[in-house]
C-alpha cells in the first residue's frame, strides 16, 4: 500500500465535510475490510483517508423501537447485529444471514453502513433488507435524507450516495409477523461469495399471501426487488406450483451476468429453483419476523 | 497533506506498550517489524484463510486487514501470548494431541479462533466447528484433525474449570 | 539422564506428536518469512503482461523518483554478475530475469528494490515496459503442432542421471516424446472384440502453499547465504554454484520449516534471483511473494489424455494405447521427468500385455508447471479409472468386479518390464470395497436428489536414481542429533527420521534432535519430493544409525564393556576421554538400483524401488435442479508399507485425498490470453471447513516393504490417487452423465444432464 493521509473526525457531521465530493481519492473508512482489499490489490490508492472510528458512539448502537421497528447505527459492526438479541427477536433472518455472510473476522469488524455503501452485488446482507422494506438515513456536509435500500443501490458497486454523503443509520420497519427467507447458493467452494441471493419475505399462508418480497442479488448488478414475481405471488392459493410459476417470473425477469460463478442461463436456472425453494421455505418453515 | 506518522498506545499481551506507524502499516506489519512477534502471518492478503488472526479487544480480526494505527488504545493479543510461560493453553495442547496441523502456517489463527469458538460454545458440535472455523483455510487440509483438538481442548477446558 | 536407557516396544509404529509440535503451537516456529537481517533491502517484481513477446524498452524513470528507492534491476545488471543465468532441472532455459523476450504472463522483468516494501511496491508499479507481442501458444494438443514456438532454442541441463538423455526438438515445443511400447499392441487391437476409446482433460492448478515462496540472500562476495522456503536445498546450492561459477562449499543454502510445499518449492524458484541482486547490491535482499504472485511462479499441469483400451469378450483388457499431452508452461521445470516418470505408468495398475505410450512434455506460454502432490499421476488416473468405469459400465460389468479381473497383481510384469512386488493394488482395491460396503444394497436417493458411488485405484513409481546422505552423531552424555536434509514442509519427515533414528539406537524418538537442512553442515539429499524421503532419506538415515551403533559397541569393546552390558553411553565417553568429551559420527548413504528405460521402447528390469498405491472410494449425492453434488462419505486406503508414525501417516492421506478433492470441484486457474484472471483465493477456491465430506475414513493396509527401512515407503501423495475419478465415476453412477474435464463444477454437471434429457443449456 502506498502512504496516505489518515483524519479521525469526532463527529460524523464534521467527516462529510472532510470528504470530497469531486475526489474519489478521500474516501471515508469504517471497518475497512473491503477498502483494505482494494488498497491492497492496489486498485484504489487514496490520498485521503477518514476514518469514522472516533465519531459519536450513538452511530454504533442498536435500538428496538416499541412497534418492533429498528434504527441501527451505521458503524456497528455486523457481528453487534448478529449477536443482538433484539434482532434475534425480531428479525431473525438477520441472525441467520449473519452465519453465512463472510466470516467471524470480517463481521467483528465490518460496519453495516460501509457494507452498505460498498454497492457491492455480492453482499448478502443487501436483499435481506430490501426484502424488509429497510431504509438508511444518509447526511451530507449540510443535507439529510432518506433513501430505501432499494433505491440505494443503483449498480455494480454503484450507490445514490454522493461522494461526501454516509450513511448515518439504517432503519428497518416493523414486519408485523412476515416470514422471511434468506438463501445463498455457491457454485465453486461452499464457503464463497454467493452466486446466486434470494431473500424472500411474505405475509399471509398457504391459503393466500397479502404481502410478497422477492428479492435477486450476487448474479445481478445490484440487489433487485423482481416486482413481476413478487406481485404475481399476492392474491391466489399460495402452492408449490405458485412458487414454481415466481421462480419462472424471477428468472424470466431479472437481467443475469456471467462469471466464473456461472453462466447467464445456468444462473437463471438457479434463480428459478431458489426462488422457488427460498418461497416454500418462507411459508413451512419460514421465520416469523 | 500529512502522511505522518502517528504514535500510538496499546496493551500487547497485557504490557503496555508504545509505536510508531504509519497511516498505511497493518497490524501484522506492526507487530512482526517493531515486536518481532511472527506467529500472526500474512499469506492470502484478503482475510480469507486467517492466517494473520490476532485479537483486538477480545476480538478476532485480520491483521493483514486491520490499520495499525487502529490498535490505539486497545488491548492486542497474539498466538505469543496465549501460553503462560512455557505452560501450553488447554487448546494448544489439543492440538498437539490430536495432531491438527501439518506445516503450522495457519495454526496461530486456528488455535485463536478456537479460543473464541469455544468461548462461545463451550462444547461446540461438528456443524458448529465447521461454521465457525470456515473462514480460516488449512492448504495441508487437517481439517478432521482440527475438528478433533475443538472437541478435545472442549473437553481439557471443562476439565480444568470444574 | 540416561538417554540410551532401552524403551518398551519400538519407536518404528508409534503415533509420537510431532517433534516440533510445541513451536508450531506457540507460533514461534521458524520460517524463512520471519527472517529480518540488519540492511536488509526487500524485492517487488515488475512482471510481463503479455505471454510471448520481445521487450523493447524497460523504463524505470518515474519508479526511481520515487524517495526510498534503492536500485531497480533488469537483466543488464543481472548478465554482469551471471554471465549465462539460466537455470532449470531439466533444461536451463528459465532466465533470472526475462532477457530481451518475455514468455508468459506474469514472468519477472525487473526487481525494485528498497528497504520499506511498501516503497519497492508503489516503484514497481511506475515501471513501464514496452513489447512488440508475438503469437502465442496455450494448448497443450496445439503446441504439440503449432507454428508458434516459445522457445527458439533449447539448452538441456544434464543434471540429472535420469534426464541426461534430454534433447528436446528444435523448431518445436516439444520438451521430450516419451515412448513406451510393451508387447504388441497394433494386434491386440485389430484381435479385440471391444475397443473403447476416451479424451480426458485436466486444468491449470496450484499449490498455494500458505507460505508464498520466499527467499533471502546475503554475501560478502566470496561467499553466499540463501535462506529460502525450499524442498531441495542440496540442489539449489549445486546450481547457485553453477550459476556463479563457484565451487559448491562458497554457497550455503538454509532451510528452516516450510509453510507447506506440495512440489512448488523445488529445485530454482526465487533462489538465483536473490542470490544476484544480492551480489548487485552487496546487501542482504529478501523476495517474498504475494499470494497472488504465486499463480505467476508454478501451476500443475493440466493435460489432455486419450485412452484406448482393446477389451476381450469376458472383460479382460488385452491392449491400452496412452497418448498423453502435458502443457508444461513457458519453462520446462521438472515436466520432463513428470512426463517420463508418470508416463510410464499410464495404462494403470492393470495387467494389461500390450501396451503403447505416448507421453509429450510440451512448452506453450503459460506459467512453468512443474511437480504437484503426485508429479502427474493424480491427472493420469483421473483418465484411466475414468476409462475403466466407462468399460465396466458398457459391458455391464461390475466396476469392482471388472478391475479385480484386471489388476495388476505381484509377480506380473508392469508396462515397463519390471515384474511387481510389494504393489499392494489388490490390498487396496479389496479394502476398499469392503469399507464401502460394495456388496450391500445401495440407497440411490429420490425426488430431486441422486445419489452414487464408486472406487478407483491409482499407483505410481518412485523417483531413482537419487542419493540421499545422512549424519548421526553421539554426544558424550549420549544424546543424539541427526543431520538430514529432508525438508519438514509439513509431512512429519523430521518425526519419521527422529524415530528411525530411535529405532536402531534403542531410544525415545523423542529425545533426538534433527537438525535442518543448512549445505555447510547436513550432507546431499536429492530433495524432498515424490514420496522419496521416508525410503531414500529414511534408508540413509538407518545406516547413519547403524553406523553410529556400530562405533559405540566399538567403543564399548575399547573401554573394556562386555556387548549386551547396560552401561550408559556417556560412562563409555568418560571411560575412554576422562571426562564428557568426544563425539560418536555415523554416516549412511542410499541409492536404490534401478536401471534406466531403454530409449524407444520405454522397457526397464527395475525401473523402480518400490510402487505406491492408493484407492479412494467415494458416496455422493446429486441436486438434480442445480448440479450441486454433496459427498456423504468419503474413504481413502493406501499402501505405504509399514507405517513408521501411523497417526502422521492418516493425516497425509486425508491431506492429500482433501487438497485433490479442490482440484476436482472447485480450483481452476482462469486464463484470458495468458493473463491468470483468478490469481488470488478470492477468485480461486481452495477447500475449507464446508467442503469437508461429512465423514471421511483413512487407512492403511497391512503392509510390508520388502526393501523399505524397516518395511516402509512413500506416502505423502497416496491420498491424491483416486479421488478424481471417484467422484466423476459417482456422479455418473448417480445421474448417468460423464463428466470428463476437471473441475467438476455444478454448472457442468447441470450441464451434462441437460444434455443427456436431450435439452441442452445455451452457452
Amino acid at each position: 500500500m502506498i502512504p496516505f493521509e489518515m483524519l479521525e473526525p469526532k463527529s460524523l457531521r464534521d467527516a462529510t465535510a472532510l470528504l470530497d465530493a469531486d475526489d474519489p481519492t478521500i474516501r471515508p473508512l469504517g471497518g475497512g475490510t473491503a477498502l483494505m482489499l482494494m488498497m491492497k490489490a492496489g486498485v484504489f490508492q487514496p490520498s485521503r483517508l477518514v476514518s469514522l472510528r472516533s465519531v459519536e458512539p450513538r452511530y454504533s448502537t442498536i435500538t428496538v423501537n416499541s412497534d418492533g421497528s429498528f434504527n441501527i447505527g451505521a458503524l456497528a459492526p455486523l457481528a453487534s447485529l448478529e449477536h443482538s438479541a433484539d434482532i434475534h427477536k425480531h428479525l431473525p433472518v438477520i441472525t441467520r444471514t449473519m452465519q453465512v455472510l463472510s466470516n467471524v473476522r470480517v463481521r467483528n469488524v465490518a460496519t453495516i453502513g460501509g457494507c452498505l455503501a460498498h454497492g457491492d452485488p455480492h453482499m448478502d446482507l443487501p436483499p435481506v433488507l430490501i426484502s424488509l422494506g429497510a431504509k438508511v438515513r444518509v447526511i451530507g456536509p449540510d443535507s439529510e435524507r432518506t433513501i430505501p435500500v432499494a433505491d440505494l443501490l443503483t449498480g455494480y458497486y454503484e450507490t445514490q450516495l454522493a461522494k461526501n454523503e454516509l450513511i448515518a443509520e439504517l432503519i428497518i420497519p416493523p414486519q408485523n409477523g412476515k416470514r422471511s427467507v434468506y438463501l445463498k447458493c455457491t457454485t465453486r467452494a461452499a464457503h464463497d461469495w454467493p452466486a446466486l441471493g434470494v431473500a424472500v419475505s411474505v405475509a399471509g399462508n398457504r391459503d393466500g399471501l397479502s404481502e410478497a418480497h422477492v428479492v435477486i442479488s450476487a448474479a445481478t448488478e445490484r440487489a433487485q426487488r423482481v416486482e413481476q414475481a413478487s406481485a404475481l405471488l399476492v392474491g391466489p392459493p399460495a402452492n408449490d406450483k405458485l412458487f414454481k410459476d415466481a421462480g419462472e417470473a424471477a428468472a424470466s425477469a431479472v437481467e443475469l451476468i456471467g462469471d466464473s460463478q456461472g453462466s447467464v442461463p445456468y444462473k437463471r436456472q438457479l434463480v428459478r429453483v431458489f426462488v422457488e425453494r427460498a418461497l416454500r421455505q418462507a411459508i413451512d418453515g419460514g421465520i416469523t419476523q | 497533506m500529512s502522511t505522518a506518522n502517528k504514535t500510538i498506545h496499546f496493551t500487547l499481551n497485557g504490557r503496555p506498550v508504545t509505536a510508531e506507524v504509519a497511516p498505511h502499516h497493518t497490524l501484522v506489519e506492526l507487530l512482526q517489524n517493531q515486536f518481532n512477534l511472527n506467529g500472526a502471518r500474512e499469506s492470502c492478503a484478503q482475510g480469507l484463510c486467517g492466517c494473520c488472526t490476532v485479537l483486538v479487544d477480545g476480538k478476532s480480526v485480520s491483521g493483514c486487514l486491520y490499520l495499525a494505527s487502529f490498535a490505539d488504545g486497545t488491548a492486542v493479543d497474539t498466538i505469543e501470548g496465549v501460553a503462560d510461560g512455557v505452560a501450553l493453553d488447554p487448546v494448544q495442547e489439543a492440538f498437539i494431541e490430536a495432531g491438527a496441523f501439518q506445516c503450522g502456517f495457519c495454526t496461530s489463527g486456528f488455535i485463536l479462533m478456537t479460543k473464541q469458538l469455544l468461548d462461545a460454545h463451550p462444547a461446540p458440535d461438528d456443524d458448529q466447528i465447521r461454521h465457525y472455523l470456515a473462514g480460516n483455510l488449512c492448504r495441508c487440509a487437517t481439517y478432521p484433525e482440527i475438528i478433533r483438538a475443538v472437541k478435545l481442548a472442549a473437553t481439557k477446558r471443562k476439565t480444568v474449570t470444574a | 539422564m540416561n538417554a540410551i536407557t532401552p524403551t518398551p516396544g519400538g519407536q518404528v509404529g508409534r503415533s509420537i506428536p510431532r517433534l516440533e509440535a510445541t513451536s508450531k503451537v506457540t507460533g514461534r516456529v521458524e520460517y524463512v518469512h520471519n527472517l529480518r537481517l540488519p540492511g536488509m533491502l526487500s524485492v517487488k517484481l515488475v512482471r510481463s503482461t503479455v505471454a510471448h513477446g520481445r521487450i523493447k524498452s524497460i523504463d524505470v524513470e518515474e519508479a526511481l523518483k520515487v524517495p526510498g528507492v534503492h536500485r531497480i534491476v533488469t537483466s543488464e545488471d543481472v548478465l554482469k554478475v551471471i554471465p549465462v543465468p539460466y537455470y532449470g532441472p531439466a533444461f536451463h532455459d528459465q532466465p533470472i530475469l526475462a532477457i530481451g523476450k518475455v514468455h508468459f504472463v506474469g514472468e519477472p522483468v525487473a526487481a525494485v528494490l528498497a528497504s520499506d516494501p511498501h516503497v519497492a511496491e508503489q516503484a514497481a508499479r511506475l515501471v513501464v515496459v514496452d513489447y512488440e507481442e508475438l503469437p502465442a501458444v496455450f494448448d497443450e494438443v496445439e503446441a504439440l503442432k503449432s507454428k508458434t514456438v516459445v522457445h527458439e532454442q533449447l539448452k538441456p541441463a544434464g543434471t540429472f542421471p535420469d534426464l541426461k538423455h534430454l534433447h528436446g526438438v528444435r523448431d518445436t515445443n516439444l520438451a521430450l516424446d516419451f515412448q513406451l511400447v510393451h508387447g504388441d499392441p497394433a494386434k491386440a487391437f485389430a484381435e479385440a472384440d471391444h475397443v473403447f476409446e476416451h479424451t480426458f482433460r485436466t486444468q491449470q492448478v496450484l499449490h498455494v502453499p500458505l507460505e508464498p515462496y520466499v527467499s533471502v540472500a546475503e554475501t560478502d562476495g566470496n561467499t553466499m547465504t540463501i535462506h529460502t522456503a525450499s524442498q531441495s536445498p542440496s540442489f539449489v546450492r549445486l546450481e547457485i554454484a553453477r550459476l556463479l561459477g563457484w565451487v559448491e562449499n562458497r554457497v550455503r543454502v538454509r532451510v528452516p520449516f516450510l509453510g507447506g510445499g506440495f512440489g512448488g518449492k523445488l529445485y530454482i524458484k526465487l533462489e538465483a534471483l536473490v542470490a544476484a541482486l544480492s551480489l548487485i547490491t552487496m546487501r542482504p535482499v529478501k523476495l517474498a511473494l504475494t499470494m497472488e504472485e504465486q499463480f505467476y511462479t508454478l501451476t500443475k499441469h493440466a493435460s489432455t489424455f486419450r485412452i484406448k483400451s482393446a477389451v476381450s469378450k469376458d472383460g479382460r483388457v488385452t491392449g491400452r494405447e496412452c497418448e498423453v499431452w502435458w502443457n508444461g508452461g513457458a519453462y520446462a521445470d521438472i515436466g520432463p521427468r513428470i512426463t517420463q516418470k508418470s508416463g510410464f505408468t499410464a495404462p494403470g495398475p492393470y495387467d494389461i500385455e500390450n501396451v503403447k505410450i505416448d507421453s509429450y512434455a510440451l512448452y506453450t506460454n503459460l506459467p512453468p508447471a512443474g511437480a504437484l502432490r503426485g508429479f502427474g499421476i493424480p491427472q493420469l488416473v483421473w483418465a484411466y479409472e475414468s476409462h475403466t468405469d466407462l468399460i465396466a459400465r458398457e459391458l455391464k460389468i461390475d466396476p469392482v468386479a471388472f478391475r479385480r479381473k484386471n489388476l495388476l497383481r505381484d509377480g506380473r510384469e508392469q508396462a515397463t518390464g519390471t515384474v511387481v512386488r510389494d504393489m499392494g493394488a489388490d490390498a487396496c482395491l479389496e479394502r476398499a470395497a469392503e469399507l464401502m460396503n460394495w456388496d450391500a444394497p445401495f440407497d440411490r436417493g429420490s425426488g430431486t436428489i441422486k445419489r452414487g458411488r464408486a472406487i478407483a485405484v491409482g499407483f505410481k513409481a518412485s523417483i531413482s536414481p537419487t542419493t540421499s546422505v545422512a549424519v548421526v552423531n553421539v554426544a558424550a552424555d549420549g544424546s543424539c542429533t541427526l543431520f538430514c536434509g529432508t525438508v519438514d514442509m509439513g509431512q512429519g519427515s523430521d518425526t519419521a527420521m527422529a524415530q528411525l533414528v530411535a529405532e536402531v539406537l534403542n531410544i525415545p524418538a523423542e529425545t533426538v534432535r534433527v537438525v535442518h537442512s543448512d549445505t555447510d553442515v547436513t550432507p546431499y539429499d536429492m530433495a524432498t519430493l515424490g514420496s522419496r524421503s521416508t525410503f531414500h532419506m529414511g534408508h540413509a538415515v538407518r545406516l547413519a544409525a547403524e553406523d553410529a551403533r556400530a562405533k559405540l559397541a566399538a567403543l564399548a569393546t575399547e573401554v573394556g564393556v562386555a556387548p549386551g552390558s547396560n552401561v550408559p553411553i556417556r560412562e563409555l565417553f568418560v571411560r575412554k576421554y576422562k571426562m564428557q568429551a568426544g563425539t560418536i559420527v555415523g554416516t549412511g548413504s542410499y541409492i536404490p538400483d534401478y536401471t534406466s528405460p531403454h530409449q524407444g521402447t520405454g522397457q526397464s528390469a527395475n525401473v523402480t524401488p518400490f510402487w505406491m498405491v492408493g484407492a479412494t472410494g467415494i458416496e455422493l449425492e446429486v441436486d438434480t435442479e442445480t448440479g450441486h453434488v454433496k459427498i456423504t462419505k468419503m474413504i481413502n486406503v493406501a499402501d505405504v508399507g509399514r507405517a513408521i508414525n501411523p497417526k502422521i501417516v492418516e493425516s497425509q492421506l486425508s491431506g492429500a485425498a482433501i487438497m485433490q478433492l479442490g482440484f476436482t470441484t472447485t480450483e481452476k486457474m482462469e486464463f484470458e490470453g495468458g493473463q491468470c484472471t483468478n490469481a488470488s483465493f478470492a477468485d480461486y477456491k481452495i477447500p475449507g471447513f464446508a467442503d469437508l465430506p461429512p465423514t471421511m475414513t483413512n487407512v492403511v493396509v497391512d503392509a510390508n516393504q520388502h526393501n523399505g527401512p524397516f518395511g516402509a515407503k512413500g506416502v505423502g501423495e497416496s491420498g491424491t490417487f483416486g479421488v478424481s475419478p471417484a467422484y466423476a465415476n459417482a456422479i455418473e453412477d448417480a445421474v448417468g452423465v460423464r463428466i470428463t474435464t476437471l473441475p467438476i463444477t455444478p454448472e457442468k454437471v447441470y450441464r451434462a444432464m441437460c444434455a443427456a434429457r436431450n435439452e441442452p443449456l445455451e452457452d
